[in-house]
């Protein structure tokens, strides 16, 4: 996967981006909004949904640990010449230093999302969600006679 | 080996409407190198609801639609 950084590109190597104006209502829970360059980004989600009938005050507590969904390995591209360049050779051509965009308007950003006005190199994002319900199972019918 | 060429003209947007971004997602104006998003979703199945909850009143022109 680093390959790529080092190949080569013609005409305009850095594009600039411009943008007019920007409007977001709401950027909550580990939400990005940058604008300029950014090198690594590495956005991890972890969620536990949980719709019970109890209270949670007396319903207790849930732990990531006891799924496992949340330690589960990502899924991995095991291939040594991809790695060396090997595989793609990607060549890019900017034919004009600019990327202009009038207007942005988002009404929200949540849970570990990033907005970014500018170049990026690296982006690694991970999103983990579990929903569970605590209801008691229906009771089946009554046997005949009761 | 696979030769892959980008040429990138102009590019302007007039303007971009987003309703949401969320859950470890992107939205990016600029030029990026290595893109990975992995999302992983468990969820039961009371919680998925097959077939409509509420029933739909008929459209106005009922009459007139081909129906299913």
């Amino acid at each position: 996967m680093e390959s790529y950084s080092n190949q080569p590109v013609e005409g305009f190597p850095i594009r600039t981006a411009y943008v007019g104006s920007v409007c977001i209502i709401s950027a909550s829970q580990s939400a990005i909004v940058q604008f300029g360059d950014r090198a690594e980004t590495n956005a991890k989600l972890r969620a536990l949904a949980l719709q019970r009938q109890e209270d949670h005050l007396t319903g207790g507590d849930v732990f990531f640990e006891s799924y496992a969904i949340f330690d589960r390995p990502l899924p991995e591209l095991i291939d040594p010449d991809f790695d060396r360049g090997q595989v793609v050779q990607l060549q890019r051509t900017n034919c004009s230093p600019h990327i202009a965009v009038g207007h942005i308007q988002v009404i929200a950003t949540s849970s570990s999302a990033s907005l970014l006005v500018g170049n990026g190199m690296r982006l690694t994002g991970e999103s983990r969600i579990k929903h569970i319900r605590q209801y008691p199972r229906p009771k089946p019918f009554p046997p005949v006679g009761c | 080996m696979l030769h892959f060429k980008v040429i990138n003209h102009q590019l302007c947007v007039g303007q971009i409407e987003i309703l949401g971004v969320s859950s470890a997602s992107m939205m990016q104006v600029g030029d990026t190198d290595i893109v990975s998003l992995y999302a992983m979703f468990d969820t039961p199945p009371e919680s998925v609801v097959v077939g409509p909850i509420a029933p739909f009143p008929l459209p106005g022109n009922a009459a007139g639609t081909e129906g299913e």
